[in-house]
């Protein structure tokens, strides 16, 4: 346990280390949530609800996807696909360290670096727009909200071990990546909450796990879904971790039977 | 060249290209489903807000297509292949910037093009003057984002530090995709005109639909001037001190 604490600790000081880069990252992502926010802010006046939503319910989501995607989608583990092409893998077969729990330590690292940030910002956006924002106080929607992230963080981190094994055999795993990161956008609830689409269309949404990511838990902190719901939710986002761990574990062992260690 | 090395992985551009689709239309998507409820957005109808996201994919992919190879330039100068482009006979600002050019972006670029027509036979007051000014405020704006590129090599050459600064006008330029009147002051006068965002994308559109003045129309084209003139003694003044890093 000692070492990924350890594992964690590192990608933090890395991520120090390289001041400039996160801050252009963290900057690019405050410049991509006031787009939407003065966009939502301008479709929903103060005193009218559209899509259901109130002008602070909505504000309340758009900021709160930028706190849960610091959460959730910050990841260090996109550079699968590179550590498999490059043969550096190898090492981590040889070591005595999980190649799994070492991703998923840095991982947690980098949210930790984004977490910080997030706030910070967020506090200095408070102070400058003041935008209404629903402080939820109901704990059992602030449980089920936090066991809804825990849920969101697995399932990310699963994404992102899939899209790694491409490396097994194929040198280009960027491009899958970018699609993926277009399909996150819209699927997971960042432009716009999933519910306002034609009710058809929202209800195959409700069954792929991309809803989970950030629509899902949003919805449970603005207390907007019923107990019946968020149990279903949960329940629908638990089975895609264990149907994902299941094709994980089924692509890493194919996978490791047609790895050649290129470039060692 | 460059063109060519970019389909070297079929299949990797194929992803790239429905990639790009995909954005291109899920914010179309977007956009048409806020339009089905609130009819207007900041006093812009819906077939006006999709004539100023086109213009914006029109710029923006103009700009990505033909100035990519801004994007490869920090390895340049870090591996010292830049000292070669010195070398030559020709102009090392001609081959940065347009020495590589992106045909994934192509498709959105057409695509873009055909929506600007299907949505400007559903605008109103569309005249031709209007029409000039559109042409001539879209050569501006691309003449600005040739700047920015300009800006960003010189700072390339100075400090080797290219890759955020080019990402950090991506996600600027992209708050172009709608009108700058939805921001609140200060930052929409901050985008209008010294991050000249709102001269580059809304301008443009604003002046087809007859909704901007011939001052703003002039004074777009003269800051566009002044944008590159700058840029240009930027990268005069850095190239003199170009210390050829890695050689």
């Amino acid at each position: 346990m000692k070492k990924y604490y350890q594992i964690m600790k590192n990608t933090w000081d890395e991520m120090v280390t390289y001041r400039l880069n996160f801050s252009m990252w963290r900057f690019r992502n405050v410049l991509q949530l006031l787009t939407m926010y003065f966009l939502w802010y301008s479709v929903i006046p103060s005193n009218k609800s559209i899509f259901g939503y109130s002008h602070s319910l909505i504000l309340t989501y758009i900021l709160g996807t930028s706190i849960l995607s610091s959460v959730v989608l910050s990841s260090r583990s996109y550079d699968i696909g590179d550590v498999i092409n490059k043969g550096e893998l190898s090492n981590f077969l040889l070591k005595p360290i999980n190649f799994f729990y070492y991703l998923f330590a840095k991982d947690i690292g980098d949210k930790a670096m984004n977490i910080v940030f997030s706030f910070g910002e967020l506090f200095l956006l408070f102070i400058l727009l003041r935008p209404p924002f629903l402080i939820q106080t109901n704990p059992f929607y602030l449980v089920a909200f936090l066991i809804a992230i825990c849920i969101a963080v697995i399932l990310f981190f699963f994404f992102n071990l899939l899209l790694g094994f491409i490396g097994f055999w194929s040198p280009e795993t960027w491009a899958p990546r970018f699609i993926f990161t277009i399909l996150i956008s819209f699927f997971a609830g960042g432009l716009f909450p999933l519910d306002i689409l034609p009710a058809p269309i929202f209800a195959l949404f409700k069954v792929i796990p991309l809803t989970y990511l950030l629509y899902f838990p949003l919805k449970i902190y603005l207390g907007q879904v019923q107990f019946v719901e968020i149990i279903t939710g949960l329940i629908i986002s638990t089975l895609w971790i264990f149907g994902m761990y299941k094709i994980i574990e089924a692509v890493w062992l194919k996978g490791l039977k047609v790895y050649t260690a290129q470039g060692m | 060249m460059t063109s060519q090395q970019a389909f070297l992985s079929r299949s990797g551009a194929l992803i790239f290209i429905i990639g790009k689709i995909l954005r291109f239309t899920f914010f179309f998507l977007f956009l048409i489903l806020l339009g089905s409820r609130t009819k207007v957005i900041v006093g812009y109808s819906l077939w006006q807000m999709i004539f100023f996201y086109v213009t914006f994919n029109v710029v923006d992919t103009s700009a990505q297509f033909f100035l990519r190879e801004v994007y490869r330039f920090r390895s340049y100068i870090v591996s010292g292949t830049f000292d070669y482009t010195l070398s030559k006979p020709f102009s090392p600002l001609f081959r940065s910037l347009f020495g590589g050019s992106d045909l994934t972006d192509l498709l959105i670029f057409v695509v873009s093009i055909l929506f600007v027509f299907i949505a400007s036979k559903n605008l109103p007051h569309v005249n031709f003057f209007g029409v000039v000014e559109y042409i001539f405020l879209l050569l501006n704006a691309f003449v600005i984002a040739l700047a920015f590129h300009i800006t960003t090599l010189s700072l390339g050459v100075l400090t080797t530090e290219v890759d955020n600064t080019i990402m950090v006008y991506r996600d600027v330029t992209q708050m172009g995709r709608v009108p700058v009147d939805v921001y609140q002051n200060p930052l929409r006068s901050l985008i209008t005109f010294a991050v000249p965002v709102g001269i580059m994308m809304t301008f443009p559109a604003k002046a087809f639909m007859g909704l901007l003045s011939p001052w703003f129309v002039i004074l777009s084209l003269c800051l566009g001037g002044a944008f590159l003139y700058f840029s240009l003694r930027f990268w005069q003044f850095s190239l003199l001190r170009y210390s050829s890093a890695s050689s």
